[in-house]
């Protein structure tokens, strides 16, 4: 009996999975869609707030949805850095002292109710966002109590907005970088009953190609279908070509999961992953890939930097400008963006990022100033720092490793970067007054172990491993650096207060339109806020601001460049003056640009942006990736 | 009426005094935190983009102003209370402005059905083997179900059930990596179907922890309880064995396994947070999880409400259930 008894249980844990997955096709997508006509892409994180798509509200969900759904005036590609008309058909046009812009309209496009799209949504949308301060989307609500008197539909594909004090960068709030102001379908909105702050858009009316159909309550999924009329939507006027029928987006988790998904033909691109969930991904999806076909792989040119940030206050050794260049001059670039980073993102000197359209701009520009820059050591010897060999340095690793390298090293690995020196560093510490103990170890002019307190979160994959790197390196030179991986909220509450030496955010210095005003209005000295309090309710910009730098002449750059159109050639000359004094001063090390295994499978999708086909950016859960979906054409 | 006096009402009078300290301490801890759900909504909504400083300021006094946030502790202490007793928990600060039940209601139910499920099976599988093991400790059948649970025992559960994920979505790929069913939610065979095929694979993960906990746990007291003189006197006596496991073995180690079954059960709205991210599966442990990061407050506080309810009753219904399982309880 008892012998029954366990031959029955040990038959029903190898029968019941076998039971359950036979009674189901052993596939795990969650809706009932033919795989063919629907592309599948990796939701960037589990939506809070599942079926609600009034996307306008405080916080309403952006990712994905604004791509699929939204339109906005104008979209700048951040792999071109050139501007793609949107619902407007030109430029924005300003007076002459920026008091007012016009918009002229596309006249070709409808929502996905038939209703065509005039002047009157436009005017509309504004006028309620600026009423409406319960739909805090993004901020507009506030920038247009700030910014606008009035606007007014001249004609049906015009508008004019009078302003309230010289603007000369008004249209940012409608240009995407992540997004721009989501246009409201009047004829909807103003039938709304109730308070829009609570509406939840059940059954949305959207100038986006995509409607959405279905979603998972808890989150994890959503599914959206082309509208009928596609061809009247702007990513269907711009790119003509059909997309997919179908776009889930969906939430696997961590990069193995991903790599996973992708291997069962569960997920069609996925927006990132480590380098080893990567590599498996290529091991196991032979119809994979990412921006390059082989090395370096990765898509390089999301337009952001990331920073070794020193705190001034924490640690006020680092006011002294000798030892912010000595751990500049400690760190092995080559090593760092070779053995920890795996050769696969671009080097940077600069806190802009070294893309095709930013390089043209800023770093190429730079190139015989960076070879001349010359620092002080401290007694009066004067030293050149940079080296612009890196690159084929990385090249030169990359060929050992039995790689090829797809093109000239400058535009695989970015510019240069500053020797690997630390004989230099040495000279530059001890004439800061520091000295070796009978260890090798760094002792600060007090005779205290000079001691690093570096933090990143591990979360953040590069950052945390660019912090390894320098934790390494430092430490080697015989500095005391305590590295902590730590959750994201605890890293950011400690950036925000003060409770670090070191920390590793990401800045950006200028938009793809290589316009450097809005990115750095935040680091005005104005909004600077002492050690001990939160940097945030100042509203300077939180990852700048948590450095506590006081350098009123950043300041005089930022207001220059304030009072200049952002395409006037003064703006670039300003700002150019601007970076060649922030890298003088080194106030923090940038090292590397951003890059995302930006990875997708060809097994049901093709067209998608490549590196043989630079088109468009491949950065699908921006609003301007709804071009790169719209783009795509089925295998079979 | 001695036993309403003297063992219910104290207990009654208890549960309530629990809950109204544990809800009044959760109400507080979160905000002492330095995480502030305004600046972490601030932080949100300003990471993806750049914003006017000025605009951004008069964002965040939008918000302090929304979320209800502006006044003093004590204030949103008696504001809180007086919602609570109307049944409203708020709205949620990371998901504003939608409701902290209807996002508790989204997931709770998964979590119920994947842990209660899970519990109930483990505790009787892990009972009735343990049982069976220590009563028949010389079987070879004994022997190998303790070699494999000592075996499985000591393995940490994400380890566990990361083995499982690789070997049944990607070695063997019969299972979905991700979700709790397909489809809108119904009473028909295909979604209850695909609920059953979502939740096989957490719940076998959870199935397998804790029958190895309980199998010891039951092994031990079964193994205690066969050397009692009632139990030698009854096989001396040819009373079938079937009725000695049961009646004579069973019942009488029931006491703590009752009180284990309880407390489990109550710590069910916690959530299973390593499920979950594990697996994909929906469920409240993850959503507490993000409001903890996130600092907000409500959905912490409809959370951590539910657990202490939950276990604060499970801890009464077992004080209240020891009399009519053990009858020395009563005698006491």
């Amino acid at each position: 009996m008892y012998r029954k008894l366990v031959f029955l249980f040990v038959l029903a844990l190898f029968a019941v999975p076998t039971f359950v997955s036979v009674a189901q096709e052993p596939q795990g997508l969650p809706v009932d869609v033919p795989r063919e006509e629907m592309f599948v892409v990796d939701q960037i994180f589990r939506y809070g707030v599942a079926g609600n798509y009034n996307i306008w509200q405080t916080a309403g969900t952006t990712p994905h949805r604004h791509a699929m759904m939204d339109e906005t005036l104008w979209y700048v590609d951040q792999e071109t850095g050139e501007r793609i008309y949107g619902a407007a058909i030109s430029d924005p046009m300003y007076n002459d002292d920026f008091t007012q812009m016009t918009v002229e309209l596309r006249d070709n496009l409808e929502w996905s109710d038939g209703v065509p799209f005039t002047a009157a949504d436009v005017v509309y949308t504004v006028e309620t966002l600026k009423a409406t301060p319960e739909l805090g989307q993004s901020g507009w609500h506030a920038q247009f109590n700030q910014f606008v008197d009035s606007v007014e539909a001249t004609d049906d594909y015009t508008v004019v907005f009078n302003l309230l004090e010289s603007n000369p960068r008004f249209h940012n709030i409608f240009e995407t970088r992540w997004n721009g102001m989501y246009i409201m379908p009047k004829h909807v909105v103003e039938n709304v009953e109730g308070d829009l702050g609570t509406w939840t858009n059940p059954d949305p009316v959207v100038l986006g190609a995509y409607l959405p159909t279905q979603y998972d309550p808890n989150g994890f999924w959503e599914l959206y279908e082309r509208r009928d009329n596609w061809e009247t939507s702007v990513a269907g006027t711009v790119i003509g070509n059909p997309g997919p029928q179908y776009v889930l987006t969906i939430f696997y988790g961590d990069s193995s999961r991903k790599a996973i998904a992708m291997s069962r033909g569960e997920l069609d691109v996925y927006f990132d992953a480590d380098i080893e969930a990567f590599e498996t991904t290529l091991d196991t999806t032979p119809t994979a890939r990412s921006w390059y076909a082989d090395f370096p792989w990765a898509y390089p040119n999301e337009v952001s930097t990331r920073q070794l940030a020193f705190n001034y206050e924490t640690q006020p050794l680092f006011q002294d400008i000798k030892v912010r260049w000595a751990l500049a001059l400690a760190l092995n670039i080559v090593e760092l963006q070779t053995e920890y980073i795996g050769g696969v993102a671009k080097v940077t000197p600069l806190p802009v990022p070294a893309t095709p359209s930013l390089t043209a701009i800023y770093l190429d520009p730079m190139q015989e100033w960076f070879e001349n820059l010359e620092i002080d050591l401290g007694d009066g010897t004067m030293y050149k720092p940079y080296d612009s060999t890196v690159p084929d340095q990385i090249a030169a690793w990359a060929e050992e490793q039995g790689y090829t390298v797809p093109g000239e090293p400058a535009e695989v690995f970015g510019p240069g970067w500053w020797k690997f020196d630390p004989e230099t560093a040495e000279i530059l510490l001890t004439n800061a007054g520091f000295s070796r103990d009978g260890g090798g170890n760094w002792l600060t002019p007090d005779g205290e172990p000079f001691t690093i307190d570096l933090q990143s979160p591990p979360d953040e994959n590069d950052a945390f491993r660019m912090a390894n790197a320098a934790a390494d390196m430092w430490s080697d030179f015989g500095i005391d650096v305590n590295l902590s991986g730590l959750e994201r909220a605890v890293w950011e509450q400690n950036y925000f207060v003060g409770q670090v030496d070191v920390y590793t955010p990401w800045m950006n210095f200028a938009l793809a339109s290589g316009d450097s005003w809005p990115e750095v209005r935040g680091d005005h000295p104005k909004y600077y806020v002492p050690n001990g309090e939160d940097v945030r309710p100042a509203g300077g910009n939180a990852f700048f601001q948590g450095q506590r730098l006081q350098d009123p002449q950043i300041g005089e750059y930022i207001d220059a460049m304030a009072a200049v159109a952002p395409d006037d050639p003064a703006n670039f000359e300003t700002a150019t003056e601007f970076f060649k004094y922030w890298t003088e001063n080194m106030y923090a090390i940038t090292a590397i640009s951003f890059k995302k295994f930006v990875t997708w499978d060809e097994r049901y999708w093709t067209g998608f942006p490549t590196a043989e086909n630079p088109d468009l950016m491949p950065l699908y859960w921006f609003q301007g990736g709804k071009f790169a979906i719209q783009s795509l054409t089925p295998v079979s | 009426m001695t036993l309403l006096r003297q063992y219910i009402l104290p207990r009654i009078v208890q549960w309530f005094v629990v809950i109204f300290v544990g809800i009044s301490v959760t109400f507080l801890i979160p905000r002492l935190s330095p995480v502030n759900p305004v600046d972490q909504a601030m932080g949100r909504l300003t990471s993806f983009q750049t914003m006017d400083p000025e605009a951004t300021l008069q964002m965040r006094e939008t918000l302090l102003d929304l979320y209800g946030l502006d006044g003093s502790i004590i204030d949103q202490y008696l504001n809180f209370w007086g919602r609570l007793i109307q049944g409203d928990l708020g709205p949620s600060f990371q998901s504003f402005p939608t409701p902290v039940t209807e996002i508790i209601g989204a997931g709770i139910w998964w979590t119920i059905g994947l842990l209660g499920t899970a519990i109930l099976i483990s505790w009787v599988l892990g009972v009735v083997l343990g049982s069976l093991a220590g009563y028949f400790p010389q079987m070879w059948w004994s022997k190998f179900l303790e070699r494999v649970v000592i075996t499985v025992y000591p393995v940490p559960y994400y380890i566990l059930a990361f083995v499982l994920l690789m070997l049944l979505t990607y070695y063997w790929p019969v299972f979905p990596l991700v979700g709790g069913s397909r489809g809108d939610p119904s009473f028909t065979w295909e979604f209850i179907s695909s609920v059953l095929y979502f939740g096989f694979l957490p719940a076998l993960s959870l199935v397998i922890g804790g029958t190895a906990f309980r199998f010891i746990m039951a092994k031990a007291l079964a193994s205690t309880e066969i050397t009692s003189d009632y139990v030698q006197y009854a096989e001396l006596a040819a009373v079938p064995k079937r009725k000695i496991l049961f009646f004579y073995i069973i019942r009488n180690t029931m006491l703590p396994q009752v009180t284990d079954l309880a407390l489990s059960l109550g710590t069910i709205f916690e959530g299973a947070l390593i499920t979950e991210v594990v697996f994909g599966y929906p469920g409240v442990g993850y959503t507490l999880y993000n409001a903890i990061n996130s600092g907000d407050y409500n959905i912490i506080m409809g959370i951590t409400l539910l657990s202490i309810v939950g276990i604060a009753t499970a801890s009464l219904l077992v004080d209240l259930i020891y009399p009519l399982l053990d009858p020395r309880v009563r005698l006491r």
